[in-house]
């Protein structure tokens, strides 16, 4: 069998946030079909790593590199990253009063394919998506992320991904602030999502969520860098044993952070 | 409808307005008699040019003139031009900005003349009227009569001129317990070769009735150079009987290099409502000043206000709710956006009398920058002698939120785009104000174009 070339590689990154250097080289390879999980307490980096994959203003890359189907992305706009195949599903999303649901898809999608998505086939594709993730036709004439509850968010971050097809999906913490139900609606529209072609990479503080979506490798992230890597059973451990085992390991300046 | 021209545009003149009265007078009475008016009403025209006359024009030291510019906003009073039916330029209603679809009944005019006239068979059975204000005059002199100037004496000398040297104006009417589904609309093309304008819009709700109005005002020729800045007053009047409920719209997008400034007053019944929306984008500069009069219980009045700057246009808006009445409220909402190096202030009074209990009273000011040199200047004023009240103030001026930019950016749209995308919704949010689904419509639009223009413009 020979190697499929990596889908998304990223090489000895390093983040800095107002001067202070939050993610201290980090390398990781995606193949196309695979699911990533990086695992991590609070503070080890893991939104700054999620943020800066997809260019925030506010993270600077100081060093290493990412790469998108062999492509440099570091120099790249956070849009040329979108249009590019590269999804953030946020921790936060950011509420844009006035602008509606819908029409953001629309720009999003056609964004995303380079042309303008006809009316009826964008109703269509809408429409799937929705009912799969047992949202309300209603859901999208309401405002971006304006007045949503946590879940609600979540699974317009969903709604968003299902819609876009990227090539590499970033969840930064999807599965916080979801009750079972929607979790397990959440974690379907992933897998639904998910096929050979494309790569997930699950950022997380639980191992909840991957009951749901199995890994095929998991990472344990302390201190801004990868401290073990492991199959699913990682996962396991860490939810049996915690964070600690892992911790001693670091150095004391990162841990610090 | 008046037949021959009226020209009378050169006889007073200046900068600083040298003010001859004898010929004013004269002109106002020519003026009058030329439309065919009752002398009633010419009575009106006169005294209030007396109470013109007797008042001063602004010098800048009033604290609701301090910053505005004193170059850009002429300081005289010329009788407009009006003519005849046949001189006109030829603009039709279609070809207006704000042409709207749905509407309950509309008098579209330009340059003093009435293009287009109508009203639907549901109003004008419920007895509502909606006329050029000459022919008012004559048609319905008792009823115009009644409510000519009823909301109290002129604010100032611009008021004062502008009941005195109106040669454009409606008059809306809705008897007691009438209810009109759509609105009804006011249509203005401004003449861009003809000078100064003075309009006059005067809307009175009676008893339990509920009415909108929309008042559009556009150019004629918004390419023209013109060789000196025409000056545009509008007076309106707005009177909203005990439960009656009255919703006033006002876009303009005047000629470039005009002058703007209105009066609107409002005159809150009890257990009443005013709505005004107000949406500037033409002009050089744009002066508004809003003044809500809510003596009566339990009233309800709300002013929005919404508009782009762009190039060295001055938005200024200022306002005031000024309560008497038991258990009334009032809100304030003003939303802009500044492109190049407009600047725009809003100078919002909240004035509570001692009588004024259980007022509920808010405002927000709210100016997104745009780019470096443009600035904005909101200054909220609270004045309260009751003791039990609620009243609240924000004024907010700053750049777009770079984590709603990163947001649209990180879904492919590019920033310019995304900048667009997230001031045509902070304006639409205000915008959501005008009762018209159409003109709502118009007015993204025009943002739209306006934030365009700037990517394009010097």
């Amino acid at each position: 069998m020979t190697a499929t070339p990596p889908l998304f590689e990223i090489d000895d990154l390093q983040v800095s946030v107002a001067d202070k250097q939050i993610v201290n080289g980090l390398t990781l390879s995606l193949r196309p079909g695979e699911v990533h999980a990086i695992m991590g307490p609070n503070g080890s980096g893991k939104s700054t790593l999620a943020n800066s994959l997809m260019g925030h203003p506010r993270y600077t890359v100081t060093g290493g590199d990412v790469h998108l189907q062999g492509e440099s992305v570091v120099e790249m706009s956070p849009d040329e990253r979108a249009r590019a195949g590269l999804f953030l599903a946020f921790q936060y999303p950011t509420d844009i009063p006035g602008v509606s649901m819908i029409n953001f898809l629309r720009r999003a999608i056609s964004a995303r394919r380079g042309e303008e998505i006809p009316v009826r086939e964008f109703r269509q594709v809408l429409n799937e998506v929705l009912g799969r993730l047992q949202m309300d036709e209603q859901f999208v004439r309401r405002y971006v992320n304006d007045g949503f509850s946590g879940g609600e968010k979540k699974r317009a971050e969903i709604l968003q991904l299902g819609l876009l097809q990227p090539l590499v999906a970033v969840m930064d913490e999807t599965d916080s602030g979801l009750d079972i139900d929607a979790l397990r609606i959440v974690s379907e529209g992933i897998n639904t999502f998910h096929s050979d072609d494309n790569a997930i990479l699950l950022i997380t503080h639980y191992q909840r969520i991957l009951r749901y979506v199995q890994p095929d490798h998991v990472h344990v992230l302390i201190g801004g860098r990868i401290v073990e890597s492991g199959d699913a059973s990682l996962a396991e451990r860490l939810e049996r044993d915690g964070y600690e085992p892992f911790m001693e390991r670091t150095t004391e300046g990162v841990l610090s952070s | 409808m008046t037949q021959a021209t009226l020209d009378v545009t050169d006889a007073v003149d200046g900068a600083e307005s040298e003010l001859k009265p004898d010929d004013l007078r004269a002109q106002v009475e020519q003026l009058s008699r030329r439309q065919g008016e009752p002398d009633w009403l010419l009575a009106f025209r006169l005294a209030s040019l007396e109470q013109a006359l007797g008042m001063e024009w602004w010098t800048g030291q009033e604290e609701s003139w301090r910053r505005t510019p004193r170059e850009r906003l002429p300081r005289r009073a010329r009788v407009g031009h009006v003519s005849g039916g046949s001189n006109g330029t030829a603009t039709s209603v279609s070809q207006h900005v704000f042409a709207p679809d749905a509407h309950a009944g509309l008098v579209h005019q330009i340059d003093g003349r009435v293009a287009a006239s109508d009203l639907d068979e549901q109003a004008s059975a419920q007895g509502v009227i909606i006329l050029p204000l000459s022919e008012a005059a004559r048609e319905v002199p008792s009823l115009m009569q009644e409510w000519l100037g009823a909301v109290g004496p002129p604010l100032d000398r611009y008021d004062a001129f502008g009941r005195a040297l109106w040669t454009q104006g409606v008059f809306v009417y809705a008897p007691r317990g009438a209810v009109l589904d759509e609105s009804l609309f006011y249509l203005v093309t401004q003449d861009v070769q003809r000078g100064d304008h003075w309009h006059y819009t005067l809307v009175v709700a009676e008893r339990e009735s509920q009415v909108k109005l929309i008042d559009g005002g556009d150019a004629n020729d918004r390419r023209a150079q013109l060789d000196e800045t025409p000056l545009i007053h509008a007076s309106v009047e707005l009177i909203a009987e005990d439960g009656a409920h009255l919703e006033f719209a006002s876009v303009q997008r005047w000629h470039r290099q005009s002058a703007a400034i209105s009066t609107t007053r409002g005159r809150v019944g009890r257990d009443a409502s005013i709505r005004v929306t107000t949406a500037a984008f033409g002009a050089d500069l744009d002066k508004q000043r809003i003044d809500m009069d809510m003596s009566h219980d339990g009233g309800f009045a709300e002013i929005r206000g919404v508009f782009v700057g762009d190039g060295k246009q001055h938005i200024e808006h200022v306002t005031r709710q000024h309560h008497k009445g038991v258990g009334a409220s009032s809100d304030l909402l003003i939303r802009g956006a500044l492109t190049d190096e407009s600047q725009a202030v809003q100078y919002g009074l909240i004035r509570i009398e001692p009588e004024g209990q259980k007022t509920n009273a808010h405002q927000t000011m709210r100016n997104l920058l745009l780019a470096d040199g443009a600035g904005a200047d909101p200054i909220p004023m609270l004045e309260i002698e009751a003791d039990d009240v609620k009243c609240s103030h924000a004024a907010a001026v700053g750049p777009v939120d770079p984590d709603q930019l990163f947001y649209l950016q990180a879904r492919g749209i590019s920033p310019q785009d995304a900048e667009r995308m997230v001031v045509r919704g902070f304006l639409a949010e205000i915008a959501d104000g005008v009762p018209d689904a159409h003109m709502r419509d118009v007015i993204d639009e025009l943002v739209e174009i306006q934030l365009e223009t700037k990517a394009v413009a010097p």
